[in-house]
């Protein structure tokens, strides 16, 4: 009897769950690079003893949107959006990190980093390091660095073996378990920055979806409690 | 209800950026301004289950995992340098860098800082001042006989004297060049001061070493654009509003939860 409830309670969580999922990609929809992200859910198929199986929903895996976000013109020097697919390498104490934010600056050692300092990689795998006082520096779109004229690098794109196995952190980083390929083909933008790819638009509509279908569990609960209490008084009479 | 939080750190977030925003706007004339842009990271993540977990009962592994972010953070306000358009005054003593660099001047308590903002001053001693009478580095004085001044491109200085037709030099203006000018820590008053993440400075001729020349006559305006910033002002606040949004839903949700008995 009580199986009723504990299945539509399985959606409830799953529900508050996407919520936070949604809160999350809401807020997130001015942060430079960031990939929205989306649960998907299965059933959960569980025999009963002498009855007919039931099943329950559960949030099994998420998936992290790689459409192109919107590319704002910046002018800065150090400013990057990748178009197409890859990510920037970014070396973090405990391994590489990807990323799609390409908003960079320079250490005090002359090295281009991100803002929380972790340095980015050139297509060898080695730190970037910038003359001090370049006033003519280029980005051409296969990432060749140049000042005033003179080759100084390569900004190296990557991707994970297996596309499926990013593992976000904060910061906008992403790792990965699998290591990582060179990407061909995608072309590095100097002055402009990645947007979030988050549609505010799509956003709201799940939310309010989310919002109904939880309310919609919570009354079919509250049947339940009437159903089931008004048995038990038929029951006691 | 971890979605009232995250909403929060959003309107957290969009409040910053509008009181970037409304600092630029403040400083749309500032001589020497550069645009600040707030800039932000996602928060960390939950792990609900990690990618790569073995289930239990049929030993298939999870592609891809469940992870619940935790809301957005500001990660930087960066000050966008660019050079901002030059405006002629014909004061002898305003000054426009026309590239990289900063002026180095002396605050009271000896310490260095350095501007942009080349309006300068005579004290009443002579020496070549800021507006708000702190002294250059290297110290110039001009003499009290001195009919004009012309200051060139790479920094000298020349005195014109009432009873010769030639020009002296009395001094020589330097600049000061940083690695990661970006890393500079704003002190107001138009001044910058050096930190670790600034690197030590550089200074040098203008001209040289990558640094900019010196137009005498000139001002440097404020680098702020009001289109864009008007425009990103209309996201920030939408933005802010979105999340005000998710905040009365996911309130809803919990009224009707408390509903129900």
């Amino acid at each position: 009897m009580e199986n009723t409830g504990y299945t539509t309670l399985t959606r409830q969580s799953g529900l508050l769950r996407e919520m936070q999922v949604i809160a999350n990609n809401i807020a997130n929809a001015a942060t430079t690079g960031y990939r929205e992200e989306s649960l998907i859910f299965a059933e959960y198929v569980k025999q009963v003893e002498n009855g007919p199986s039931i099943s329950m929903a559960t949030p099994s895996a998420r998936s992290i949107s790689s459409l192109q976000g919107g590319l704002q013109p910046t002018g800065g020097t150090l400013d990057f959006a990748i178009e197409g697919d890859g990510f920037f390498l970014i070396e973090a104490a405990d391994g590489n990190r990807l990323t799609r934010a390409g908003s960079f600056s320079l250490s005090a050692a002359g090295e281009l980093a991100t803002h929380d300092g972790h340095r980015v990689l050139d297509a060898g795998g080695a730190p970037v390091f910038l003359p001090p006082n370049a006033t003519d520096l280029r980005v051409a779109a296969d990432g060749t660095i140049s000042a005033e004229g003179r080759l100084i690098g390569q900004i190296g794109l990557v991707r994970p073996l297996d596309p499926n196995d990013l593992i976000r952190e904060g910061g906008t980083l992403f790792r990965t378990d699998v290591g990582t390929e060179p990407v061909e083909g995608s072309r590095i933008l100097q002055g402009f920055l990645e947007g979030s790819n988050v549609d505010p638009i799509a956003q709201v509509a799940r939310m309010v979806e989310v919002q109904r279908a939880y309310e919609m569990g919570q009354s079919f609960l509250e049947n339940e409690n009437t159903r089931i209490r008004e048995t038990l008084k038929t029951m006691i009479r | 209800m971890r979605a009232l939080k995250i909403a929060a750190t959003g309107m957290t977030a969009q409040q910053l950026r509008v009181e970037t925003i409304s600092n630029n706007l403040a400083n749309m004339s500032t001589t020497g301004y550069n645009t600040r842009r707030a800039e932000f990271s996602d928060l960390h993540y939950q792990q609900m289950a990690r990618p790569g977990t073995v289930n239990a009962s049929d030993g298939t592994v999870l592609p891809t995992g469940v992870q619940l972010g935790l809301g957005v953070r500001p990660a930087a306000v960066s000050i966008h340098l660019a050079q901002g358009s030059l405006s002629a005054t014909n004061g002898d003593l305003d000054l426009a860098i026309d590239g990289n660099g900063y002026l180095e001047v002396t605050l009271p308590s000896g310490q260095s800082a350095y501007t942009r903002d080349g309006a300068l001053k005579r004290s009443a001693d002579g020496l070549i001042v800021t507006s708000d009478g702190f002294s250059l580095v290297p110290e110039i004085t001009i003499p009290a006989d001195v009919r004009s001044i012309s200051i060139n491109a790479a920094g000298e200085v020349f005195a014109y004297f009432a009873e010769t037709t030639e020009a002296q030099q009395i001094g020589e203006i330097t600049l000061a060049g940083f690695s990661n000018p970006k890393g500079l820590e704003a002190a107001g008053n138009n001044l910058f001061l050096e930190t670790e993440a600034s690197g030590p400075s550089l200074v040098s001729t203008p001209g040289q070493d990558g640094l900019g020349t010196l137009r005498q006559g000139y001002l440097e305006d404020s680098s702020v654009d009001p289109v864009r910033e008007v425009t990103e002002l209309i996201e920030a606040q939408r933005g802010y509003e979105l999340n005000a949004k998710v905040i009365s839903a996911a309130d809803q949700m919990l009224g009707a939860t408390a509903q129900v008995r």
